[in-house]
């Protein structure tokens, strides 16, 4: 019986040493933060928040020449932050609905790299500046009509002069949503007008007021946020967007 | 416990010990160089029929293609099929399917990128090793056996680059011996364009070495060289419109295109397409063995007999279950809802609008929609749904049950509701056109479940409000369309027997009628570039001989078949074969036909006052939105796979 107590014994003494290990590596605890800017404007870009809108991407070249990238998205206003990462040297491009960061040609060969390089300790701020494909702007803000209907009037224009993505606007959407995550992936398909456009019809429009009321007639009594995004086929064909406004039911 | 017992105790474990170190010992003295008699070896498996037979099966049993047993959801092979194909194609809708969807890579049963190179490595393995047992067998039988292995493996790298772009091209079996050096197994990603040409390149030894008709199997469940010919048309017409329509690129650092094609080689590709697909003239041949040109009722009962019979000409490679061993559960999931089988399920696949206003023989609108209004704007009255039918494509009867249709000698009954509100001077709709609201209850009487209470019509007799088969409010298990599904349903299989893991009905993965409309395909987009007999006239001929076989009107001349024209042939052909959702891709119009879309359904109403039924043509009611993601045409590589190889690039935008 005493051999037993003694062999259990040591077996407790085995185990219960063998957990005693913490983690010597501190938590990542660096904070990286930044923004998307309209190099025309110089306010930020807007885009979607979730995986269809804008990303940054981090290659960590102090470990690896040929790193697995990492990203995190951008917040929807175009800004991002990311408080845990671990203090090394990183090349960092943002990817979304404007001119490449990194652009190659059609044989793959880079023929413009505008990533910046950075040597992350405690934080750092990165700003890229960025010809976004469309800008969207407010012409006043939206109104509701007498059946409690909601018109909306936005001005586009393009954000670049780039001949190579200067492709018609396939899309022109006005979208309801009862939070101001208003976007492509996030919308009421009630109460949305969404328009595809054929050919030149959408790129016509370039430069104009244009006129978008909301479909299915009254709003719910509720609060609404709208945001006009469209988009060319460039890239991922990805959305450029209007801010989110809100105008109080009457 | 006495000390005595302990005492007994401890000595009985002190023999026991004793006898594990006397056996152990004694008998690891043995030397161990004699075959393990529990593992199969290479020589057991090549050197006999059985053998290789059994090496045969498991490399079929693992080929990926997209037959009963597969979802976009739950991926290959797998039985519970509730989240169909055609309910994210825009063909059907789902009452478990609400939106566009990417494929689930990882899947429920079978990841796909593990699974694939799995059978890639067993082909490697079966060529590399079978040609060290070659004298037991006949130059020709080794040689067929060959071509079947490169077939199996044409196909997984074909199953891989439809999915992924450019993937690995792993033609010998790694070997990794504990210890050694990993760089030279971490292969990374050739160009999409190798990879397509790897598939060719399959397929066309398949095609030089395998014998017209496979001896072992005739029956079109394993290769023969026109199967890998029809195989081979449907990878390079793939490749052709990648080349063609792709606009999302990614490079390597050595310039390699992992993402697309160069759009120079669309037509080489194409001209590959064409020509597999004309080997086959003449060897197969359109089903019509109960087909007559002028009876339509035998026209709809060719179509609907074609996925039943074993001796079809048209069927090129199919994949056989067996009950008990090897089943699915399609009639379960799919019959319509009156015809429910003991373990439930039923109408998942409900035929959208959208999908039957394609077909020809139905009242349409100037722009093509299906015209359920007067020219006073009230609803057209029809004494029975089947009214609105009457000269209906056979092709579409075939492949959709219509309201009041005839399906395992029952009636389908599909009714929405009752309308009693006058019916004097006309009913006029429900909802204005385009509104995405529900139903206003006043003047409707409907249904939550498939509990009904009946009502009362004028003349005393009683009615339910909702059909047998739906549609009821409260439980989608119905039809939510005003549809069914009745292609590859089993006619004839009893109510008693659709249970799920209990159907056996024959997968035709490859027929006639997809080589020709692969070959039209070809021949259009190749126009003026097309040798060989590659011509606009061609593929209107060819395209005339499916619309015929189907009981549709024939085009009128060359110029009526545009490339629009040819796909929606491709898609009524085709449809519910889990076939469209490829073709979408491919095409690249996947993202513009799902861009915030709300699929059309089609709900009958019997009006009390009138007595007649009538029409309501209307968005999906559940307002659930179709939207696709143009990322998704080049799928996520798996992160676990890139972990595991760290030379692999992932995707765009993942």
């Amino acid at each position: 019986m005493k051999k037993l107590f003694y062999t259990a014994m040591c077996l407790v003494v085995v185990a219960a040493s063998s957990c005693s290990k913490v983690d010597n590596y501190a938590a990542p605890s660096s904070t990286l933060s930044g923004s998307t800017i309209d190099a025309g404007t110089g306010q930020t870009v807007q885009t979607e928040i979730g995986g269809g809108g804008t990303r940054v991407k981090l290659l960590e070249i102090s470990y690896s020449a040929n790193p697995t990238p990492y990203y995190f998205q951008s917040k929807q206003d175009g800004t991002f932050n990311n408080t845990k990462l671990f203090d090394a040297t990183y090349k960092i491009s943002v990817e979304g609905p404007f001119v490449p960061i990194v652009q190659t040609d059609n044989t793959g060969t880079v023929i413009s790299d505008a990533s910046q390089t950075i040597t992350l300790k405690g934080s750092a701020t990165v700003n890229f500046k960025v010809e976004p494909f469309l800008r969207i702007e407010w012409v006043g803000k939206p109104v509701f009509n007498a059946d409690k209907s909601v018109t909306a009037q936005v001005k586009i224009t393009r954000g670049t002069a780039n001949p190579a993505y200067q492709l018609d606007v396939t899309n022109i959407n006005l979208y309801v949503s009862n939070t101001q995550y208003d976007g492509n992936n996030n919308y009421d398909p009630r109460y949305s007008t969404l328009t595809t456009y054929n050919g030149s019809d959408g790129t016509s429009l370039l430069g104009q007021t244009i006129t978008i009321k909301t479909i299915g007639g009254a709003l719910p009594a509720q609060d609404v946020y709208f945001r006009v995004g469209a988009r060319i086929n460039a890239g991922l064909d990805e959305y450029n967007y209007s801010t989110p406004v809100s105008v109080p039911y009457p | 416990m006495s000390n005595s017992n302990q005492q007994q105790i401890m000595k009985k474990y002190k023999y026991l010990i004793l006898l594990v170190f006397l056996l152990a010992g004694v008998s690891a003295c043995r030397k161990l160089n004699i075959p393990p008699k529990n593992i199969i070896q290479d020589a057991d498996v090549f050197s006999s029929n059985g053998g290789i037979q059994a090496y045969m099966a498991r490399l079929y049993s693992e080929l990926p293609i997209e037959d009963f047993r597969y979802s976009p959801q739950r991926g290959l092979n797998f039985f519970w099929i509730i989240s169909p194909t055609p309910a994210t194609t825009g063909e059907a809708l789902s009452r478990d399917q609400t939106g566009s969807m990417q494929e689930n890579l990882g899947g429920w049963n079978w990841d796909l990128w593990s699974g694939s190179y799995t059978v890639i490595h067993d082909c490697d393995y079966f060529i590399q090793t079978l040609p060290k047992y070659a004298s037991t067998f006949s130059t020709a039988q080794v040689n067929a056996w060959l071509g079947e292995a490169y077939f199996v493996r044409g196909m997984t790298y074909f199953a891989l680059v439809k999915r992924l772009g450019g993937v690995p091209i792993v033609n010998t079996v790694l070997n990794y011996t504990p210890g050694s050096d990993v760089t030279d197994l971490k292969v990374p990603r050739s160009s999409e364009q190798a990879v397509w040409d790897q598939v060719a390149s399959d397929f066309d030894f398949a095609i030089a070495n395998l014998p017209a008709v496979n001896t072992d199997y005739g029956d079109g469940s394993r290769a023969n060289k026109y199967v890998a010919a029809a195989f081979k048309s449907r990878a390079m017409l793939y490749a052709g419109t990648i080349a063609k329509y792709n606009t999302i690129t990614l490079f390597d650092a050595n310039k390699n295109q992992l993402c697309g094609i160069p759009a120079s080689a669309a037509a080489s590709y194409f001209q590959k397409a064409y020509d597999a697909a004309k080997t086959l003239d003449g060897i197969y041949s359109l089903y019509l063995s109960a087909w007559s040109p002028t009876d339509k009722a035998a026209q709809y009962q060719n179509f609907v007999n074609m996925f039943f019979d074993a001796g079809s000409k048209e069927n090129i490679f199919v994949r056989e279950y067996s009950y008990p061993n090897s089943v699915h559960g399609y009639d379960a999931y799919n019959v319509p809802r009156q015809l429910i089988g003991p373990n439930g399920y039923s109408a998942e696949v409900n035929p959208t609008l959208n999908f039957v206003e394609m077909f020809g023989g139905l009242p349409k609108n100037a722009d093509g929609t299906l015209k359920t209004l007067d020219a006073s704007g009230h609803y057209n009255l029809y004494t029975n749904t089947m009214d609105l039918f009457a000269n209906a494509e056979p092709r579409l009867r075939a492949t959709v049950i219509f309201p009041g249709d005839v399906f395992k000698g029952q009636n389908i009954e599909i009714r929405r509701g009752i309308y009693t509100g006058a019916a004097t001077g006309g009913i006029s709709p429900l909802l204005p056109a385009g509104s995405r609201s529900q139903y206003p209850l006043t003047n409707l009487q409907v249904s939550s479940t498939s509990t009904q209470t009946a009502y009362k019509l004028p003349d005393g007799t009683l009615m339910n409000p909702a059909g047998l088969s739906g549609i009821f409010t409260g439980d989608q298990t119905c039809a939510i369309s005003g549809f069914s599904v009745r292609k590859w349903l089993d006619p004839n299989l009893a109510t008693s027997q659709v249970k799920e893991n209990n159907e056996a009905q024959t997968w035709i993965e490859m027929r006639y009628a997809e080589v020709l409309l692969n070959r039209a395909e070809a021949a259009l987009e190749l126009g003026s570039a097309g040798t060989n007999g590659a011509n606009a006239a061609d593929a209107f001929t060819v395209i005339n001989q499916i619309r015929s076989r189907a009981g549709a009107t024939q085009l009128s001349g060359v110029g009526a078949l545009t490339i629009d024209t040819l796909r929606m042939e491709r898609r009524k052909e085709l449809a519910f074969e889990n076939k469209t959702y490829w073709d979408l891709r491919r095409w690249r119009i996947f993202d513009k036909e799902q861009n915030g879309t709300i699929y059309k359904i089609l709900m009958p109403f019997y009006s009390s006052q009138a007595g007649k039924y009538f029409f309501d043509a209307r968005t999906d009611e559940r307002n659930d939105t179709y939207t696709y993601d143009p990322r998704w045409y080049y799928e996520q590589i798996p992160q676990g796979a890139i972990t595991k190889s760290t030379n692999l690039i992932q995707n765009p935008g993942y």
